[in-house]
């Protein structure tokens, strides 16, 4: 108010008048600016901090002077491609040459962006057969397409003399899987299928030091698995990036919908059994070093629309073994409604219980010594196991009730002390790229896989028979 | 609404305020803006209250939740800069508390609400979104802006063509 009064005294400017605005207006005005200023240079600071991060983990991949570099390229850069893409720009002396994915507009733009700013010089291609033309420097394909593709593209990569890594399962028909592991035999190449349990340090350490060294288990006489999975929706795509009819159908998918859940659909996939059960199925028949003899099982569509999710979404199947030690039975459960207690495998043996996942987190490796079992001090000493857990004494608990003394000593628990630290696919990678360079052998080649298929893929024919199916020594021979 | 009547300590201190609500707010838009998989799917899913239906048929929905993904990225942004500039102060004032009380809404903290998602300290009915809330509602009040903010200089700018142009029509009414 005592300005305008103080102006109102003051001649009237004239309308030509320059507007002068004070020196002390303005800088007040500006005051605040320099916190911008502030804001910008402690965001500066920070993204040098994560470019350096991501510079450390692409430079530690660098090869250390004497490892040979592998150049390799994608085959799928969908979700699968991505996480082996992630393991494998952790592996030193991997070289990346090129991406081929049929969704050029989305994945494989996508990973060929990732790949460059990791200081890969990568090419982009839709046809895999145009990539293996041009692409002279490759050494190793990953093929990670959906399952009624690898079967061709391994073939195919086999026979222009390229080792191939195949993403599990190995396919969907049994005369796919045929005809890559005949493949493999006349090319000579390696081949390697993407269970990557087998080389998991945890698994392989249960593997040779607690069920063949040490024999904690005794006779495993029952196994059981299963993978629960909440319930998921459909996968979509945004649509500026919907991939146009007649591409889809050139690459077999009838509509986008296909393209994104295609593990839903006969024909393509196997449903979840195929999808997470190969997995597990897989560790069955390596611990307990027999191939199945005979599966019966029960499955159905219970929850999702069956025009859209071909596949059982609920299934149980059960296995009979003759193991070496005896016979044994192995229940296998995936259902896709339900996601509490995740996935693992339990073997359960007369002396003890190895539950196992290859989760960091939910069931690590734990064993249980029944209590009529030996003591495992020896094998505790030797940092097979760890020490037991201290129990409190359970006679009585909390609520007064009395527990039957059969119930009140709980048989020993113990971990498997074995971590591992890396992405759960970087193992498997590492192996076959050793392998690739004649460093070692590989912990799943085709023949043991084909053998894996057998065995899975008949599950889905059980449900269908509803009756036991028997399997003969010879079925997983090729 | 002239500087001459109002005591500068209070001014100054509700700057500061402005100021460090405006980098909040601005970091927190470019922290979205940069991470490439950021959505408030996340937050909009365990919405729980009144309005949780809501919030949930949004999260559900792709379309509308891109729609608000972007929104949200670009606007908190944009009020964090006109916030720390002091530029158009009232009006960002008014997006910034439109912008928490959505985020209010979304996760009240009120009796008998459990979140499984990570919240610091222990709050009932008012928590940080509400605090924020009310230093902005001060912010919009006060028009911090004119002290100290661009605002100042286009207030000066505009008021003075608006004083000469009274000017000219009083001096032409002579």
């Amino acid at each position: 108010m005592a300005d305008d009064t103080t102006k109102a005294n003051a001649p009237p400017p004239r309308d030509d008048e320059p507007k002068r605005i004070g020196r002390r207006e303005v800088l007040k005005g500006l005051s605040t600016v320099p916190a911008l200023g502030l804001f910008g240079y402690a965001w500066n600071r920070q993204r040098h901090y994560q470019q350096a991060r991501v510079e450390e983990v692409a430079a530690g991949a660098q090869a250390p002077a004497g490892v040979q570099d592998v150049n390799v390229a994608l085959l799928g850069a969908g979700a699968q491609g991505q996480v082996l893409t992630d393991a494998m720009l952790r592996i030193p002396g991997v070289r990346f040459r090129a991406v081929c994915d049929v969704w050029t507009e989305y994945n494989q733009k996508r990973v060929v962006n990732s790949l460059k700013r990791f200081k890969h010089e990568v090419n982009g291609y839709e046809d895999y057969r145009e990539m293996l033309d041009k692409e002279k420097a490759i050494d190793a394909v990953i093929i990670a397409t959906p399952d009624f593709w690898h079967s061709q593209h391994t073939v195919d990569c086999l026979e222009a003399g390229k080792h191939v890594y195949c993403e599990k399962e190995m396919s969907n028909t049994l005369e796919g899987a045929r005809k890559m592991v005949a493949a493999q035999r006349k090319t000579g190449k390696l081949l390697q299928i993407g269970h990557q349990r087998r080389s998991n340090p945890r698994y392989l350490h249960c593997y040779d030091k607690i069920l063949h060294e040490a024999k904690m288990l005794g006779r495993i006489v029952t196994v059981y698995g299963q993978w629960n999975r909440a319930v998921t929706p459909d996968l979509g795509a945004p649509d500026r990036y919907v991939i146009p009819e007649a591409r889809l159908q050139q690459y077999g998918f009838k509509d986008m919908h296909q393209f994104r859940n295609w593990r839903w659909y006969k024909g393509k996939g196997g449903g979840p059994i195929v999808d997470l059960g190969s997995h597990q199925i897989d560790i069955y028949s390596w611990f307990l070093g027999a191939n199945p003899s005979r599966v019966m099982a029960s499955g159905g569509n219970l929850y999702y629309d069956p025009k859209t999710h071909e596949w059982y979404d609920t299934v149980m199947a059960v296995y009979d073994f003759d193991t070496p030690l005896g016979p044994a039975k192995a229940y296998y459960q995936t259902q896709t409604t339900n996601g509490s207690q995740g996935y693992f495998e339990n073997f359960m043996g007369d002396q003890g219980t190895l539950l196992i996942s290859e989760s960091e987190v939910n069931y690590a490796g734990q064993l249980y010594r029944d209590p009529n079992a030996p003591a495992w001090d020896e094998w505790i000493q030797k940092r097979y196991v760890s020490a037991p857990r201290e129990q409190e004494s359970k006679g009585k608990s909390d609520s007064g009730a009395i527990a039957d003394v059969r119930e009140s000593v709980a048989p020993d628990q113990h971990t498997v002390p074995v971590t591992l630290r890396d992405p759960y696919h970087q193992p498997h990678l590492q192996n076959f790229f050793d392998t690739v360079r004649g460093k070692a052998t590989l912990n799943c080649p085709a023949d043991v896989a084909y053998e894996t298929a057998v065995a899975v893929l008949k599950v889905n024919e059980a449900i269908e028979a509803k009756s036991v199916l028997s399997f003969t020594p010879e079925e997983f021979k090729v | 609404m002239e500087d001459g009547k109002q005591s500068r300590s209070p001014m100054i201190a509700i700057t500061m305020l402005r100021v460090i609500i405006g980098w909040h707010f601005l970091y927190e838009g470019i922290a979205k803006l940069t991470s490439p998989t950021w959505s408030a799917a996340g937050y909009m899913k365990v919405s729980r209250g009144p309005f949780a239906d809501l919030f949930r048929w949004i999260a559900s929905q792709p379309h509308l939740l891109d729609n608000a993904n972007l929104i949200t990225m670009y606007g908190l942004t944009v009020v964090g800069v006109l916030l720390m500039l002091g530029l158009f102060t009232r009006l960002a004032a008014l997006g910034g508390i439109a912008f928490v009380l959505l985020f209010y809404l979304c996760n009240p903290p009120f009796v008998g609400y459990f979140y499984s998602i990570p919240t610091e300290g222990s709050y009932l009915i008012v928590n940080k979104n509400l605090v924020e809330l009310s230093a902005l509602v001060v912010i919009l009040v006060t028009g911090s802006g004119r002290f100290a903010g661009i605002d100042r200089i286009m207030h000066t700018l505009f008021a003075r063509r608006r004083r000469l142009a009274a000017a000219r029509v009083s001096v032409a009414g002579l």
